[in-house]
């Protein structure tokens, strides 16, 4: 999970990684903000997505009037098809290097991959085009490992950054592993003229598997319900739920990650707007409606939803069971009264069927799931 | 790491076998005809009433057994202990189901396999499967048929939904490998593929792969350096995923302009495979072309 460069800056800080003092500011609070120092000042919109700065999210600013006109022009803008989250407003660095310094899980290499490159910046990845412009590494995913690793590219940079990048590399390699990160890098990492570092923008990605032992990771989502919308869903409900498009016209109540996208791709190739994603996993449901009933609300807030496709592949599950499941849901939503397809598969799947046809909803039961991604496509585009 | 083989008749011990899926898991196994030997009790159950004899850890049950096989149905955050835990007792080929592991503790339990000279699939998978003798994991019945196709999977449910309409066809499986839909992971799909290239009962690979990371694009170059010579059939999922959102597998991840269906459909297509969009177009691919 992409942390916002803000809340990551602020979560390493207290490890010991130096970054330039800032402040958090949105359009709300720009007319009260208290700006640190005299400037310059930088000013960065906060999006969870790289590439910020040449799709126009960062400014420099001589006066705090210049700050809040930049705030005040960006606030509504969408960076990367991000809407802007807020800015974060720091002090202009005087540096004399602008160096490029990550960690990243390789999954190919089942290991924590370094690179850097002694050509930071904004252009960073056409430097790295260039032959030996990137230095790179492999370890395993403990301090001692990648501070290692790490180390011994050292030599192959120009002698004025040993020092500094050797102690970011410390504590880089340290918050890394401490966070349960799946990717932190630095780009720019400021050398100033006195050899210290000092980190430019970050980017710092975390694990959500491991948020049971990163308390300071379940604090930062829960401080923005919006921003970290799906791993706000997940906690809550322990399941997965992405929003895709709130115009969309079909809602998913559907079981299995890859089934999930697939049924998304072939909807779109015939044309319709499913609202969201979702893996609700039967399996877990154990006899209570409550993740049927969080869906469902979720659909009350998509303004086209003509129909919901709800599709079991039932290997354990019983669908007798998960019937009754599913119309304690419906009663527990009324708001939902647009027609069901209900791609059933599994044990029990007559019992289901009868409990279905006797509640007098409007739910049609399809054993075959091409016929009822037909029959929802149909639907759609009937309300369309 | 060892080369992926699997006896059918391979000595299986379960790791968390007490606990409420472990339990009923280790029974549908052994119904299955999965050479189920022993099971690791949890905390403090000492019942025996499903059959299968308990043991307090892996060490004592391979002793007793002389098990070949774990796997480890326990909680994401116990992965790593179980898997340490089973190889020190002797075990090479381990199986992990369990969703959700962290990917740092994948990494450490990855090296220690191959330390070990062993094999682990998983996390966060079905498991695997030779149809009609024994599986490993949840792969339904329904879905699993003896055939021609080796099938290796990100997926469970597309695996399900794809398997079960090609039996219906008549069209099964050789043996069936649930990689699973996590980033870092035992067996990557080009890792599988040596063992398909001689696999007798294999005549052709079933691919269900879906966006984010390169296992894919790794797949295509293996194809190419091995001049694999069965046809590839290769289902990928997510085309319309949103930049940098996760969908549902921890390893379905576009960033970066990487990991999208693009660059995996090319790779592919030009190491010969043959790529579809839709479940049944593929169906249609597959059960046209005489395999």
């Amino acid at each position: 999970m992409l942390l916002l460069e803000h809340d990551a800056k602020e979560l390493v800080r207290h490890r010991g990684i130096p970054v330039p003092a800032g402040i958090f500011v949105d359009s709300q609070s720009v007319d009260d903000m208290q700006l640190e120092g005299t400037g310059a000042w930088v000013v960065k919109a906060q999006v969870r997505a790289g590439g910020r700065g040449k799709a126009g999210g960062v400014g420099f600013a001589e006066s705090v009037h210049e700050v809040a006109d930049f705030i005040r022009t960006h606030a509504n803008a969408s960076i990367k098809g991000q809407a802007v989250a807020g800015f974060r407003i720091e002090q202009k660095i005087a540096f004399t290097h602008e160096v490029y310094l990550s960690f990243v899980i390789d999954p190919a290499q089942r290991g924590v991959r370094v690179l850097f490159s002694a050509q930071g910046g904004v252009d960073v990845e056409e430097h790295a085009q260039q032959q030996g412009a990137m230095l790179t590494a492999v370890a395993a995913p403990d301090e001692a490992s990648l501070v290692a690793a790490a180390s011994a590219l050292l030599p192959k940079l120009p002698a004025e950054l040993h020092q500094p990048i050797a102690a970011a590399i410390v504590a880089l390699a340290a918050a890394f592993i401490a966070f349960d990160a799946t990717l932190l890098e630095v780009n720019p990492l400021f050398v100033l003229a006195d050899g210290t570092w000092i980190a430019g923008d970050m980017k710092l990605s975390l694990d959500e598997n491991a948020f049971s032992r990163q308390p300071e990771l379940e604090r930062i989502v829960r401080s923005r319900p919006k921003v970290y919308r799906e791993a706000n869903f997940k906690l809550d409900h322990d399941f997965d739920y992405v929003e895709i498009d709130r115009n969309g016209q079909i809602g998913l109540l559907t079981t299995g990650a890859g089934l999930s996208m697939m049924l998304i791709d072939e909807m779109l190739q015939a044309g319709r707007r499913p609202f969201n994603f979702c893996d609700v996993r039967t399996g877990l449901l154990r006899g209570s409606p409550t993740r049927l009933i969080e869906v469902l609300k979720q659909f009350t807030r998509g303004p086209n939803i003509s129909v919901v496709l709800v599709n079991i592949f039932a290997g354990i599950t019983d669908l007798g069971e998960f019937a009754q499941l599913l119309l304690q849901a419906l009663d527990a939503v009324p708001e939902i009264r647009v027609p069901i397809v209900a791609r059933l598969i599994g044990n029990n799947f007559a019992a289901a069927k009868t409990l279905i046809e006797q509640s007098g909803r409007p739910i049609t039961v399809e054993v075959d799931l091409d016929q009822a991604l037909k029959l929802a496509i149909e639907q759609a585009g009937v309300s369309a | 790491m060892s080369t992926f083989q699997l006896d059918a008749q391979a000595k299986v011990i379960v790791q968390g076998a007490t606990g409420r899926m472990g339990r009923r898991h280790a029974e549908l196994m052994k119904h299955y005809g999965t050479n189920i030997v022993g099971g690791i009790a949890g905390v403090s159950v000492r019942r025996d009433d499903s059959g299968i004899p308990l043991f307090d850890n892996c060490q004592d049950a391979v002793a007793a057994t002389d098990a070949q096989v774990a796997i480890t149905l326990v909680p994401p955050m116990d992965v790593l202990a179980a898997v340490t835990e089973a190889l020190d007792a002797g075990i090479k080929f381990i199986v992990s189901p369990s969703e959700g592991m962290p990917v740092r503790d994948a990494i450490l339990a990855y090296g220690r396999v191959r330390e070990h000279g062993a094999t682990w699939v998983g996390p966060s998978t079905p498991g695997l499967a030779i149809p009609n003798r024994m599986k490993l994991g949840f792969i339904p019945d329904v879905s699993l048929s003896p055939g021609p196709l080796g099938v290796m999977s990100k997926s469970g449910t597309l695996s399900y939904e794809v398997c079960f309409r090609l039996s219906r066809r008549g069209i099964g499986q050789s043996i069936w490998i649930g990689v699973g839909g996590d980033p870092v992971k035992g067996l990557r799909f080009a890792e599988l593929l040596p063992y398909f290239q001689n696999d007798q009962n294999t005549r052709a690979v079933l691919v269900l792969g879906e966006i984010g990371g390169s296992e894919e694009e790794e797949l295509a170059a293996e194809t190419v350096r091995l001049s694999f010579s069965k046809p590839v059939f290769v289902l990928l999922a997510g085309a319309s995923a949103p930049e940098g959102v996760t969908m549902g597998h921890a390893g379905a991840l576009v960033q970066g302009g990487r990991g999208t269906i693009f660059s995996k459909t090319t790779a592919l297509q030009a190491a010969g495979a043959r790529v579809f969009t839709s479940i049944e177009s593929l169906v249609h691919g597959v059960v046209s072309s005489d395999v």
